[in-house]
C-alpha cells in the first residue's frame, strides 16, 4: 500500500471518530500551548534584553574595575590584608570592602592603545539643583553624559554619536519639565545649578585657633561647616526617557569632564579621592573586547564585556524559559499516554477492520504504518492546536503585557514560525513513538481470530 | 492444471494436552474455474480449509499450490502480495466499514494492491455498477440494508479481479430473497471471468448449485462429488500419504 494512501486512510479514520480525536489531541494541545508560548516568552525576553543592551551598551564597551571579586558572589567577605587602596564601600552591603581604582590606574588605561574613553564612573550626589527662573531648590540625580548612547530629545539638540556635550551644557530629563509645570522648550538656553558639598573636615586645634584669630566665631563655623560650590550649566537639551533603559531613573547629564572636576570637589579631604570603583571604556574598533579582557585579567583587572553582561541578563531567560518548558514536556509525557490508551483501545475496537485488510493482503508493515500515522495525526493536530492558541492569545494579550511591564512598544511573546514548526514536527515525532506499541499490536493481530469476532 | 490443489494439509490448535486437530490430512484438487462448496458442520474445519488455502493460516503439514506456487513456503510478504492480487472474500458478517463511504470500501483492495490512483475510479465504478450499488457510492456503508452490504463486500472483492473468490456463508445472515440474489453475483461472476469460487457452507442447496462438493467432518474429507456425478472417497486420493501424527482427530466444538 503506498504511503498517500495509508495517510489518507489514517487521516480519514481519525475524522470518522471526531470526539476521541479531538480530546487526545487536545491533552497534546496543551502541551504544545505551554511549549509555544515559553518558545515565545524565551524569545521575546531575549530580544529584549538583546535591545536593552544594545540601546544601552556598546557592544565594544567594557567595564573594568580592580576588584575581581565583585564580579563573584557578594564580594570578598573575610579577613585581607591592609591596603591603602581599599575602602569601605557605603553604598555596598555593610562590612563590604573594594579595591579601587586610582589615577594611576586611569593613566594606565589611557597609555593602552586598545582603549579609548575611559572614564570612571564618578558618583555624583548634589545637595540640591535649581532651575533659571525658579526659586525652589530641588532634589535630582546628576550623571555624566553618555556618549554611546543617543537619546530622542524633547527638545534642543544633542551632538552626533560618540561627541560629548560641552563642559557648559548640560541635558535634563523630560519629566523634570513636567515636574516644573513648564514647557520643555522653555527651558533650553536657561540654566541650572547643581550645588555639591564637601564632606565636613575635622580641623586641628592649630587650624581653629587660627581661624578664630583671623576671622572671630564665624571664620570657624565656616572651617567645620561643610564647604558648598554651586556649578552652573546652560540647558542643551530636555530629553525622553527612553523605553529600552535599565535606569529608569531620569538623571541631569553634564559632560564627563565636568563630572570629573565636580566629583574631585565632592571627593576633596576624603578617602574617596581620586579613587573610583570602575571605569567604563570602550575598545577600539579592531580591537576584540574579549582579547582586550584577557589582557586587562592578566594586569590584574577585573573586566567585564558588553557580552558578557548580556550571558549573565540570558542565562537568567534561558533558566525561566527551561522551566516553563519543563511544566510543557509534563503534559506532553501525560499526554503521551493518551495517545498509547486512544490508540490501544482503537486497535481492540477495529480488530475486524483490521482482520478483513490482513485477508485482502495488506502487509504488517503497511497495517502497522496505519497506526502510526493515525498517531501522527493526532499529534499534528493537537500540535498545531496548542501553537494557534497560543498564538492567537499571545498576539491578543502582548499589548497588555507590555503596557502592565511598561516596555513600551517591545513585545515579550515572539512567535517565531519556525520554532513553532519545530516543535509541532517533534510532538509529530513523539506521538509516533507512542503510537509504536498499539501498532505492533494491530500488525500481530491474528487475522482469522480478527476475522471470527462479531 | 489445477489451479488449487491441497496436499496432506494438518491443522492443529492449541498445544499439549488440549491440541485439537482441525483438520487431519486433507487432499483436494480443485480444478481452474470451477465453483467448489465446501460443506460441513460447525466445527468439521471448513472455515480453517479455506484459511489454509487462502494462505490466511499456516497448517503446520502438507502443500498448498496455488497457480504452480506453494504458499506455504513464501514468506508472509509475498503471501500478503499474491493474496491481494489473486484472492478475495466475502465474509458472513460482510465486514464493510461502517463509517466510511461505499466508494472508499471498494478503493480498499485497489489500494493495498498498489494500483496507481488514476485507474482506480473506473474500476471502482465498474465493481459498483455490476453489483447495482453505483447510485450509492458516495453513501456511508452504514446506511446500507444488509443485502446491500453484501453486495457491497462483493464489489470489493471482484474489483481487483481475483482468480479466486472465497465466500465463507456469504448467505447466512441474509433472508432467502436477498440471499439468492448473492448468490447470483457471485456465480456470474466466476462465470463471466471464469474464476474459481470456493464457497464455504452448511446450506446444502447453495452447496448444490456448484461444480464440485467437498463434504468435511471432523477435520477429514469425507467424499467429494462433482456435476458429473463421480464422488471420490478420501481413500482414492489419500492413499498412501496421510500421516497422523497425533492419533487422531478429537472432537471439540469450534465457532
Amino acid at each position: 500500500m503506498r504511503r498517500f494512501d495509508i495517510m489518507r486512510r489514517a487521516a480519514r479514520n481519525l475524522k470518522q471518530a471526531k470526539g476521541r480525536t479531538f480530546l487526545t489531541s487536545l491533552a497534546i494541545g496543551v502541551g504544545a500551548f505551554t511549549l509555544t508560548m515559553a518558545l515565545a516568552a524565551g524569545q521575546g525576553t531575549r530580544d529584549y534584553a538583546d535591545k536593552l543592551l544594545k540601546n544601552n551598551v556598546d557592544p565594544q564597551a567594557m567595564f573594568i574595575v580592580k576588584d575581581k571579586s565583585l564580579f563573584q558572589q557578594g564580594g570578598t567577605i573575610g579577613l585581607r590584608e591592609y591596603d591603602p587602596d581599599v575602602s569601605t564601600n557605603s553604598s555596598g552591603r555593610p562590612g563590604t570592602t573594594i579595591k579601587q581604582l586610582n589615577e594611576s590606574d586611569i593613566t594606565y588605561f589611557n597609555s593602552r592603545g586598545d582603549l579609548t574613553n575611559v572614564i570612571p564612573t564618578y558618583t555624583l550626589s548634589p545637595k540640591w539643583v535649581q532651575f533659571e527662573g525658579n526659586t525652589k531648590k530641588y532634589i535630582g540625580s546628576v550623571d555624566y553624559y553618555d556618549a554611546t548612547i543617543l537619546n530622542e530629545t524633547k527638545a534642543g539638540t544633542l551632538p552626533t554619536l560618540g561627541t560629548q556635550i560641552a563642559d557648559s551644557d548640560a541635558t535634563i530629563p523630560q519629566t523634570y519639565a513636567e515636574t516644573l509645570g513648564v514647557d520643555a522648550g522653555s527651558l533650553i538656553g536657561k540654566t541650572v545649578s547643581i550645588t555639591f558639598a564637601q564632606q565636613a573636615t575635622t580641623a586641628s586645634d592649630a587650624q581653629i585657633q587660627q581661624a578664630f584669630a583671623a576671622g572671630g566665631t564665624q571664620a570657624v563655623q565656616d572651617l567645620l561647616s561643610p564647604q558648598e560650590k554651586t556649578f552652573t550649566y546652560t540647558i542643551r537639551a530636555v530629553t525622553k526617557t527612553p523605553t529600552m533603559s535599565f535606569s529608569a531613573t531620569p538623571r541631569i547629564s553634564i559632560s564627563a569632564s565636568s563630572a570629573r572636576i565636580a566629583n574631585a570637589y565632592q571627593t576633596t579631604g576624603t578617602t574617596s579621592s581620586g579613587k573610583y570603583s570602575s571605569v567604563t571604556a570602550l575598545v577600539k574598533s579592531g580591537s576584540s573586547p574579549d582579547t582586550v579582557k584577557a589582557d586587562l585579567e592578566s594586569h590584574g583587572y577585573g573586566a567585564e564585556t558588553a557580552k558578557d553582561a548580556q550571558s549573565i541578563l540570558f542565562t537568567i531567560v534561558n533558566t525561566l524559559q527551561g522551566i516553563v518548558a519543563g511544566f510543557g514536556l509534563l503534559t506532553l509525557l501525560a499526554s503521551l499516554f493518551g495517545i498509547i490508551n486512544t490508540q490501544y483501545i482503537s486497535v481492540l475496537e477495529r480488530t475486524s477492520q483490521i482482520g478483513l485488510m490482513k485477508a485482502l493482503g495488506m502487509s504488517k508493515k503497511a497495517i502497522a504504518k496505519l497506526f502510526r500515522y493515525e498517531a501522527a495525526w493526532i499529534g499534528l493536530l493537537g500540535g498545531a492546536l496548542g501553537a494557534a492558541v497560543a498564538f492567537i492569545t499571545g498576539t491578543l494579550a502582548n499589548p497588555a503585557i507590555s503596557k502592565a511591564l511598561d516596555i513600551g512598544d517591545s513585545q515579550i511573546l515572539e512567535f517565531v514560525w519556525w520554532q513553532i514548526a519545530a516543535m509541532i514536527g517533534a510532538l509529530v515525532l513523539i506521538a509516533i513513538i507512542a503510537g509504536w506499541l498499539p501498532s505492533r499490536k494491530a500488525a500481530k493481530l491474528d487475522p482469522i481470530e480478527a476475522l471470527r469476532t462479531e | 492444471m489445477a489451479e488449487i490443489s491441497v496436499a496432506d494439509v494438518t491443522k492443529t490448535y492449541g498445544k499439549k494436552k488440549n491440541a485439537f486437530l482441525a483438520l487431519s490430512g486433507i487432499n483436494v484438487e480443485i480444478p481452474d474455474g470451477v465453483t467448489v462448496a465446501i460443506v460441513g458442520k460447525s466445527g468439521s474445519g471448513k472455515s480453517t480449509l479455506m484459511h489454509a488455502m487462502s494462505g490466511l493460516d499456516r497448517p503446520e503439514q502438507g502443500e498448498v499450490i496455488v497457480d504452480g506456487e506453494n504458499i506455504l513456503k513464501l514468506k508472509a510478504k509475498q503471501v500478503d502480495i499474491f493474496r491481494s492480487k489473486k484472492m478475495a472474500f466475502v465474509f458472513q458478517s460482510f465486514f464493510v466499514q461502517g463509517n466510511d463511504t461505499c466508494y472508499s470500501n471498494v478503493s480498499l483492495p485497489l489500494e493495498i494492491g498498489r494500483v496507481p490512483f488514476r485507474r482506480r475510479k473506473a474500476r471502482i465504478m465498474r465493481a459498483l455498477t455490476s453489483v447495482g450499488l453505483e447510485e450509492k457510492a458516495h453513501s456511508k456503508a452504514k446506511n446500507l440494508s444488509g443485502g446491500e452490504k453484501q453486495r457491497l463486500a462483493i464489489a470489493r472483492a471482484i474489483v481487483s479481479e481475483p482468480r479466486v473468490l472465497f465466500a465463507d456463508e456469504p448467505t447466512g445472515n441474509l433472508d432467502s430473497v436477498t440471499g439468492a440474489k448473492i448468490e447470483k453475483l457471485l456465480f456470474d461472476y466466476a462465470r463471466e471471468n471464469h474464476a474459481t469460487l470456493i464457497v464455504v457452507t452448511h446450506d446444502h442447496d447453495l452447496a448444490s448449485r456448484c461444480d464440485m462438493q467437498v463434504y468435511l467432518k471432523d477435520g477429514k474429507v469425507e467424499r467429494i462429488e462433482k456435476r458429473d456425478g463421480t464422488s471420490i472417497q478420501p481413500e482414492q486420493i489419500t492413499e498412501g500419504v496421510i500421516k497422523r501424527p497425533l492419533g487422531g482427530p478429537r472432537k471439540v466444538a469450534v465457532q
